[in-house]
């Protein structure tokens, strides 16, 4: 059964990444309502999945019609297009397949291999060490805007604050409830996701109507050759690294990871100049980054329960629904969970390698269902997987309110990735201060005195001042 | 004419240099106004902190970074809102107006109405997300996910 679901998964994943405009994080958002009545594991089992096939599936629009499916394969649209446009689709989604296939699995076994050393590490972080963790945590969301830095931490600031809503567990004091009793138990993380990434994106869709995409016909999928493999072998290794070490800094994704992947390809390469034209190590470089990322990211999430990407904070929110609070107890106490884990996504990666080849041609087509069908169909889903979760008309309103909030958000350049990772952190940032608090006898700043909460404080220094002093040294450059 | 566009465009400018910062502290000054009115606890069930000291730091938080929005060197000029998203936000005003009358009557008829303003005109694909689709979807919920979805005047029908 578990097999049969994580094998619809990766189509639904595939999908949804292959759809310009749905990418793994608003596709994990929108599916998990219907998750919610199936076991813990298989719920899991079924997002991750998604997460992993929706990453790889963004090659496939973004190599046929020049627009990403997700984000992270934005940099495959450079060399992957030109090379479409060359009659060489077939060849570029082959590496896209194989590229991402290796990067994929590279990252699980280091997922495997990293998670249960980092929880075991973990067991010896007290209150104060996880306030300062998950305050670096929060830091990076510096570094996640594409406008500006402060309005990134604004916007999760934001989520924090949005965390204090209902009843405050320890003291039993309402807050911001207005006197509604639907609010008590706090703003619940799923609407609020819907909102943000489902509403808020059929807002920002409904702004790009006129844009016109062109097709290119797919006639064959082929695997690449093996001058293709000894060109590019290097380029996904190294990217494999590099998409695994960016996925488990806390919330840097498969985006980021795709950039530098691709930008060290192209350092590294003996033909850089093809870059941009149609290079198949630019496929390479990009796609091993972003897909390796993916396993990376589940490491701080699992281990830590620190989201390592957007798409790790959904799926974080899932395994908070399910009643599982992800942590180095995890290990030992739900050890066949952490594992299925482990093994469905190992099986994405195989499945999706298959599917991808195979399979691009009808999911191509997907490209072709247009957008006046699509969003009404995704504000349905949105709707009714709001109220499918407690069956509460309040979480529909929260989720339209979301959704507009959302829009304005993203018009103005705050970050809804970091309103939805400040939401889900909120509730374990101020649990752990005020245990630090308790356990400091109130001298807050005690915290700052411990050496892994000193290294954890050092950091988020380095994360906050980092993209300023970035472009001060840029600046000086030019 | 020129003159007009650039006028319109530093008008948006504007917006989001000074309006937007101006904003956010109006809302931060009423949510702190808010959190001086939640309950204290004694000082021996207080646990570490008051339940108003973490929301009043965050807010804090917000309304300094808020100071320092308008001083970044990142203001753009942003294009004005097309019309298609004012007509959608309308259309979601009528579907929750709608809600009061049926759920999945408000859904087909939010779907049906966003695709034809979308420009949608072909009779076969306006069915399909009006009709079709919220169908499959009410069954796929109720039958397979066992959600009961709040009554109403369609939904009376199957639920009797």
């Amino acid at each position: 059964m578990l097999l049969l679901l994580i094998v619809l998964a990766t189509l639904g994943g595939i999908l949804v990444g292959a759809l310009p405009g749905l990418n793994a994080t608003n596709g994990v958002a929108l599916l998990l309502p219907f998750t919610i009545t199936m076991e813990p594991i298989a719920a899991i089992a079924v997002l991750t999945t998604i997460y992993c096939a929706a990453t790889f599936a963004g090659a496939i629009t973004a190599i046929l019609i020049n627009t990403p499916g997700t984000s992270a394969s934005a940099t495959t649209c450079l060399d992957g297009y030109p090379l479409a446009q060359r009659g060489e689709a077939g060849r570029a989604l082959g590496m896209a397949a194989v590229s991402s296939t290796i990067g994929g699995i590279i990252s699980v076994l280091c997922l495997m291999a990293a998670a249960p050393l980092l929880a075991g590490a973990a067991y010896k972080f007290a209150p104060p060490e996880y306030f300062a963790l998950t305050v670096f945590g929060l830091s990076m969301l510096a570094s996640i805007g594409e406008e500006s830095s402060i309005k990134s931490i604004m916007s999760g600031a934001f989520g924090v604050l949005l965390a204090t809503v209902g009843i405050d567990l320890l003291t039993t004091v309402e807050r911001f409830t207005f006197g509604m009793n639907e609010l008590t138990e706090g703003i619940g993380f799923v609407p609020v996701m819907i909102g943000v990434f489902g509403i808020a994106e059929l807002l920002t869709q409904a702004g790009q109507l006129g844009i016109v995409r062109e097709r290119i016909t797919l006639r064959a999928i082929q695997l690449p050759s093996k001058a293709d493999y000894q060109k590019t072998w290097k380029a996904i290794l190294r990217s494999s690294g590099i998409g695994t070490f960016i996925g488990i800094l806390p919330a840097e994704g498969a985006t980021i990871a795709s950039m530098i992947g691709y930008n060290e390809a192209k350092r590294w390469s003996k033909t850089p100049e093809e870059f941009g034209k149609g290079s198949i190590e630019g496929i390479a470089g990009s796609e091993a980054a972003n897909n390796s990322a993916t396993g990376g990211a589940m490491v701080p999430t699992l281990a830590l329960g620190i989201p390592g990407s957007p798409t790790a904070a959904v799926i974080l929110a899932g395994l908070m629904v399910h009643g599982l609070r992800p942590g180095p107890t995890m290990f030992t106490e739900q050890s066949t969970f952490v594992f299925a884990i482990f093994w469905s996504m190992l099986l994405v990666n195989v499945l999706f390698f298959f599917v991808g080849l195979y399979g691009a041609r009808i999911f191509a087509r997907a490209t072709l269902i247009p957008l006046t069908i699509l969003w009404p169909m995704v504000f349905l889903f949105s709707m009714v997987g709001a109220y499918a979760l407690d069956q509460s008309m309040i979480d529909v309103w929260i989720a339209l309110i979301f959704g507009v909030i959302g829009y304005l958000m993203k018009r103005y350049g705050f970050s809804v990735v970091s309103l939805a990772i400040g939401l889900i952190l909120g509730g374990m940032l101020e649990k752990r201060l005020g245990q630090s608090m308790v356990m400091l006898d109130e001298q807050w700043w005690l915290i700052a005195t411990r050496p892994l909460s000193l290294f954890f404080l050092v950091l988020t220094v380095l994360a906050l001042a980092g993209p300023f002093l970035l472009r001060k040294i840029k600046s000086i450059k030019s | 004419m020129a003159n007009q566009s650039n006028s319109i465009k530093s008008g948006s400018a504007n917006v989001s240099r000074w309006v937007i910062p101006g904003l956010i502290i109006l809302f931060c000054a009423i949510a702190f106004n808010l959190t001086t009115q939640f309950d204290r606890v004694p000082e021996i069930l207080k646990r570490g902190i008051q339940p108003s000291d973490f929301p009043q730091l965050i807010l804090l938080l917000l309304i300094g970074l808020a100071c320092l929005l308008p001083f970044e060197n990142t203001q753009h000029n942003r294009p004005a809102v097309p019309p298609s998203v004012f007509i959608s936000l309308a259309l979601m005003v009528v579907f929750v107006l709608l809600t009061h009358l049926d759920f999945f009557i408000a859904l087909g008829c939010f779907s049906g109405m966003l695709s034809f303003s979308w420009g949608e005109r072909r009779l076969g694909a306006l069915l399909l997300v009006t009709l079709f689709f919220p169908t499959f979807v009410f069954f796929l919920f109720d039958l397979v996910f066992e959600v009961r979805f709040p009554r109403g005047l369609l939904t009376n029908l199957w639920y009797g």
